[in-house]
Parts: structure tokens; sequence; C-alpha cells
């Protein structure tokens, strides 16, 4: 069974790729700088006006296992289209970043607004990012604990690249570089995680007390009013000797829908406030960080603490190591961290892995990844999202059903 | 004695006026110091578009970025901040770093799809620099105090230096040797031996030119003799002693990189 529909898979695949092989073996004779010889190449010009780039790519993840409470065997199975354009303005840029895609699982045409702001310098030491916006802070590797910008989990699980964890937001990031830095971000209406609602991916629910699914997709009470559902994020930075100190605070609202409204039966963000404090610098031959961060929230107050340490003990392989704690009154949380990268071929391949352990809710993630540049143009990858344990409502053991394979090929343009 | 004085002032007048290039430098560890500073610290800073031709068999790649340094000591520390222009999936990545002659680098790289700023071990500084066949010592320059260095001959044209590794094991060469032109102090050739003597690592560089008034390698060739692979990179809009303020070298410039500073034109 499952022989066959990773055959029907691996078809399915190569309908999504061979056209794209072929159109970009045709579009990479016609390149910039193609030749050996650069002759009167101009460098190419500065841009006036517009500036236009993007991808193509075709996409498909299979299920290592069947999911009996999804029909589809895929996870991903898609062909998406990423334009981006920026236009200077002053000393100021526009900027627009979209995706809109044919995706195989939803069967529906699918579209994401990822960038759309304006960013000016005001006086010399104020600069204005104002729009939609990616926005990340922190020194966790994959572990959040002051980043509280949202993410999408969906596309990170399903085997989407890992640029697609970083949600965009309707944000205004206002900086100013002083004797210490400080950033403060608005967001006017609370900008949660694209969370699990059970449509692509199942996971455990607690009131249920089982795995769940789609329908019904989960459909908690957004926090959508302008103002009132606002979210504040702020940022105090400064280095020292190379070592890099930051504080934080959050005011606003749980990324998840942890609450419940027993009235409407339907689940909430609770309010949310944090502090947080971290340090990253040059330590025993790598890059050793320390994180904290106190979460007030509903149901429970949560304190986190992540250390880490990444070093290269041999050129073109990295090793990264995390220790993560997050604890409650009852309850702490372990989970311990690796990634490992390694550049091979003149860096044209990357081997990766990257493993979640948590000894405490017995779950394993495990992140294999080999991407390969054909030019610079094309590059394909290949990996996985494997997920284990024993606990059915274990963070990663949950999402057990939900281990894929996936396979992507991308066209730069 | 009035006679003598007038003459010791004619001689070192004599002395004052004759180059460096023309004086015949005996001593290795100056020329090198010389060759280091006329090729990695012209000026008190500099900014140049560079672009990279990564050839390897039938498979070629290209990169696009501008420099810009800036010294805090002649022959010492420095800051860089590299922006990547081309190709289409790292334009946008920023690579900042603080260059410390005796000790560990401190860098940075922006990947802007996640707004990410991570901070990047400096760990074997000869790997690839973004797939090049150069390395990132070969961008920022090896520490001169890694290797014993010999002046094996001077001819017309050349100090040849012949170099070896104080730590042999922290490198892949048993050896390197150099041609250091005696006019203009720039190292025009490096080629790179095993134990066994054979050169299997080679840079050249094949065009100079006068850039207010620091002589540049503006076309400069690292070839693996091994593969037959070989990188190209040209310099261009470069300019020296430009004024670039400190404040650049900073995580500001790797989420907005100081577009003034920039531009080509």
């Amino acid at each position: 069974m499952r022989c066959y529909r990773s055959m029907l898979l691996s078809l399915r695949a190569a309908f999504f790729v061979l056209p794209l092989l072929a159109a970009s073996i045709s579009l990479a004779q016609e390149a910039d700088w193609g030749d050996d010889d650069w002759g009167d190449d101009d460098w190419g010009t500065e841009p006036e006006g517009w500036a236009w780039y993007g991808f193509i790519e075709g996409a498909a993840a299979a299920r290592t296992r069947s999911e009996p409470l999804l029909e589809e065997d895929s996870t991903l199975a898609e062909t998406r289209v990423q334009l981006e354009g920026n236009r200077a303005i002053g000393r100021g840029e526009i900027s627009f970043k979209g995706d809109l895609w044919l995706d195989g699982v939803t069967d529906n045409v699918e579209s994401d607004l990822r960038e759309a702001n304006f960013f000016t310098p005001i006086g010399d030491s104020v600069d204005l990012q104002i729009g939609r916006q990616i926005l990340t802070w922190g020194t966790g590797d994959l572990v959040f604990l002051n980043d509280l910008f949202p993410k999408d989990f969906i596309s990170f699980f399903s085997g989407r690249d890992d640029e697609y964890l970083k949600a965009p937001a309707n944000a205004a990031k206002l900086s100013w570089y002083g004797p210490i830095a400080v950033d403060v971000v608005w967001m006017p209406m609370a900008a949660p995680d694209r969370f699990l609602t059970g449509e692509r991916l199942s996971y455990f629910s607690p009131m249920a007390g089982e795995r769940v699914a789609a329908p019904p997709r989960l459909d908690p009470i957004d926090r959508d009013d302008f103002a009132d559902d606002s979210e504040f994020s702020i940022r105090l930075s400064k280095t020292i000797n190379g070592v890099e100190l930051a504080g934080y605070g959050f005011t606003g609202f749980n990324k998840q829908p942890t609450g419940f409204d027993q009235q409407a039966q339907r689940a909430t963000f609770p309010r949310l406030n944090v502090i947080g404090a971290s340090a990253r610098g040059s330590a025993f031959g790598g890059i050793v960080n320390v994180e904290t961060a106190m979460h007030e929230t509903e149901p429970e107050d949560q304190f986190r603490f992540l250390t880490g340490y990444e070093h290269s003990p041999i050129g073109d392989l990295t090793l990264g190591w995390q220790y993560y704690l997050e604890s409650e009154d009852d309850d702490d949380r372990h989970l311990l961290t690796n990634r490992i990268t390694w550049q091979l071929l003149q860096q044209d391949l990357t081997a990766s892995l990257f493993t979640f352990y948590s000894a405490s809710d017995e779950g394993w993630y495990l992140r294999p990844g080999l991407e390969y540049r054909f030019s610079d143009q094309l590059t394909g990858s290949v990996g996985g999202n494997l997920f284990g344990g024993d606990e059915i409502s274990g963070f990663y053991s949950q999402l057990e059903n939900n281990s894929n394979v996936f396979l992507r090929v991308r066209y730069q343009f | 004695m009035m006679y003598r004085s007038l003459l010791s002032m004619m001689i070192g007048l004599a002395l004052l006026t004759t180059t460096a290039a023309n004086a015949q430098l005996t001593d290795a560890d100056e020329i090198v110091e010389r060759a280091n500073n006329a090729s990695y610290y012209a000026g008190d800073d500099g900014r140049s578009a560079a672009r990279m031709l990564i050839v390897d068999g039938d498979n070629q790649q290209q990169r696009q970025f501008v420099l810009l340094r800036k010294d805090v000591e002649d022959g010492g520390d420095q800051r860089y901040l590299v922006v990547f222009s081309r190709p289409a999936d790292i334009r946008g990545t920023v690579f900042r770093v603080e260059k410390k002659v005796g000790q560990a680098d401190d860098r940075w790289l922006y990947l802007p799809a996640l707004d990410l700023v991570r901070r990047i071990s400096s760990g074997d500084k000869r790997t690839s620099f973004v797939g090049s066949n150069f390395f990132y010592e070969d961008i920022s320059g090896r520490d001169l105090a890694e290797d014993q260095h010999e002046l094996i001959e001077t001819d017309a044209d050349y100090y040849i230096i012949e170099s070896t590794p104080r730590d042999p094991s922290s490198v892949e060469f048993a050896a390197f040797q150099t041609w250091i032109d005696r006019e203009t102090m720039l190292p025009m050739r490096t080629e790179y031996r095993r134990d066994n003597g054979e050169v299997y690592r080679r840079m050249e560089v094949t065009q100079v030119e006068v850039i207010d008034g620091y002589p540049t390698g503006t076309e400069v060739r690292m070839s693996d003799l091994d593969s037959g692979g070989y990188t190209i990179t040209q310099f261009a809009f470069s300019e020296y002693d430009i004024g670039l303020p400190d404040d650049i070298f900073s995580e500001r410039s790797l989420r907005n990189p100081p577009r003034q500073w920039l531009r080509r034109d």
C-alpha cells in the first residue's frame, strides 16, 4: 500500500517538476553573464524604478504513514510562483513580495502577500518600516522565546522551505539607533501563528482527548479589532566587545489558541505579556547564546530558558546544540536540539539534519535535508519531517501521522 | 665638519627621494608586511564592487557584491560589510565581519527572507567563500604570524617569498610561494604546494590599476589545479579614503544596507 502510494506520489511530483526542468534548461542559456568572457557586460545597471525578481517552484511531500483522519496522502503538492519587487524612494524603499500557488492538497489556487511595506530612514538615527513585513529577533535556532512574531507551523511541518516558517505581520516598526538600539513594533491587530487547524495536518485535541483533523477545522475567536486587539513588541540591544546583549518586552495575545470560551464553545487567544533577555557572543571556539523569557498568560505562566553552542569543527561542517526549558508550576518541558550542516562539492551540496528531542514528552522530530544547486537559477531539495514518540498527546508525537518526505525544485529569475 | 653634515644631509635626501620600490628590501618579514598592507589595507577605508565567475567544467556560476572596508588599525583589525546583489537566491544577503588579527573574527550573516541575523562561528578560514575557489582568508587576508617567511630570491621584478605554516595541521598546504611586485608591493602570484612539492592551487593577479593613488589588483584568478576549476574575481567602481562612518558596520546595516555607500556610480 505504502509502496503504491509513494509511486503515485513520485509520478505526481514528476508532473509538477518536469515542466520546470524543461523551462529552466532553456532559460538557463539566456542567463546574464552566460559567457566565460564577460566582455563588455555592464555589471547590471543600478536599478531605477521597480526591480523584479522571483521564482517558480514545484513541491510535493508524501506522508510516510497513513493518516486515517485525512484523505490526502500528501501534505504538500503545489506549483508556486513568488514575485518580489523593490523600488527606491528617496533614502527609502517600497517592497512587495507575493506568492501564488496551485495547491493540490486544498485543490485551490492560494495566495499569500508576504511583504508590502515602505521603509525609510528619518534623520540620521531612526528607521521606520510600515506595512506587511517579516519580523525576527532573538537568539534561538528554530526555538522562540522572545520572538512573538507570527510563525507558520503548517508550512514548516508540511515540507515547505524554511523561509515559510516566518509568517508576515501587518506592523509598524520604529528603530532608534542611539547609545543603545531600540526597536518598537506595533501590530494593530493581533498576529497569531498559522497554527494547526486540522486541515492539512492532524493534531491532538485535549478537548477530544484524541488526535483530530478537519472537518471541523479549529476555528478560534479571532483577535481582529483594530487597535483594541493590538500588540506591542520592544527590544533594547547593544553590542559590547562582540557580545550582543538584548532585553525584550511584549504585550499582546498568545500566538496559539490555548484558551477556551465555555459560552461560545470556541478556542481563544488569551492575553500574553512577556519580558526577557538574551546574550550572544564568541566563546569556546564557537558561538554561545543564552536567552530567557517570562511568559505571563493563561492558563499558566511559563518561564523559558535557552542556551546554545554552535561551532565548526572542520571546514564546511557546522554543529549547533541547544538546551531549552519551558517551566510551569507543576510541569517542566526539556528539549534538546542538534543541527548538523555539511556543505560539500564547493558548497553546491548542503546536507543537513535538525533534531528535536524531548525526554520529558518522550518525543522527537527529525528534519533531514539535501539541497543541491544545479546552477545559479536551479535548486533541488529532498528532505523530510519525521515525528515520533510514545505519547499520543506529546508535542511532536501527536504529529506522527503527518511525517512526510518532500521534494522541491526551484527556478529563480 | 660642515662638509660632513652636508654630505650626510644629501645622502639622507637621496634616500628619502628613492621610492621604496627601487630600494631593495632584504627582510622577508618586512616584505610580507608591506605586501599585506598593499593588498588589504590601502587607504583608511575602501569601497569596491566585485563579481565572481566560478567555473567548474561546464558549470558556471556568478556572484556579485559590494565590499565596504574600514581599517581599525593599519595592518591590524578591520571591519567588513559585504552586500550581495546576484544571483537571485542570495540577493539581499549581507555578511559582516569584525576581523581581529591574532584571534577569531566576529561574523554575522543576514538572511532577508527570514529577517534573520545569524551569528556564525568563524571556524576554519580556509573554506570556500560563497562557493567560489577563493577562501575567506583570500578575501580578507591571512594572519602573517601564522607562517614563517623566507626571502628565497629577488629578481628584476619580484621578491619571491617562501612561507611555511607554523602549525601545519591547521592548513591544507605544506608551503606556499608568493611573487611580490617590487614596485607596487602587490602579491602577483601565489602557489600552494603539497608535501611532495606539487602545486595544486594558484592565485594570479591578472590586472592592476592605480586607484586614488593605490595600485589595486582589479582582476584576480584563483585556480584549483586538481579539478581544473577556477574563479575570476573582478573589482570595479573602487574608491579609497571615502570616509565610511564606523556605525555602518552594525546590525542596522545588515537589515537595511547603507544605500548611499553602495551605489556603483
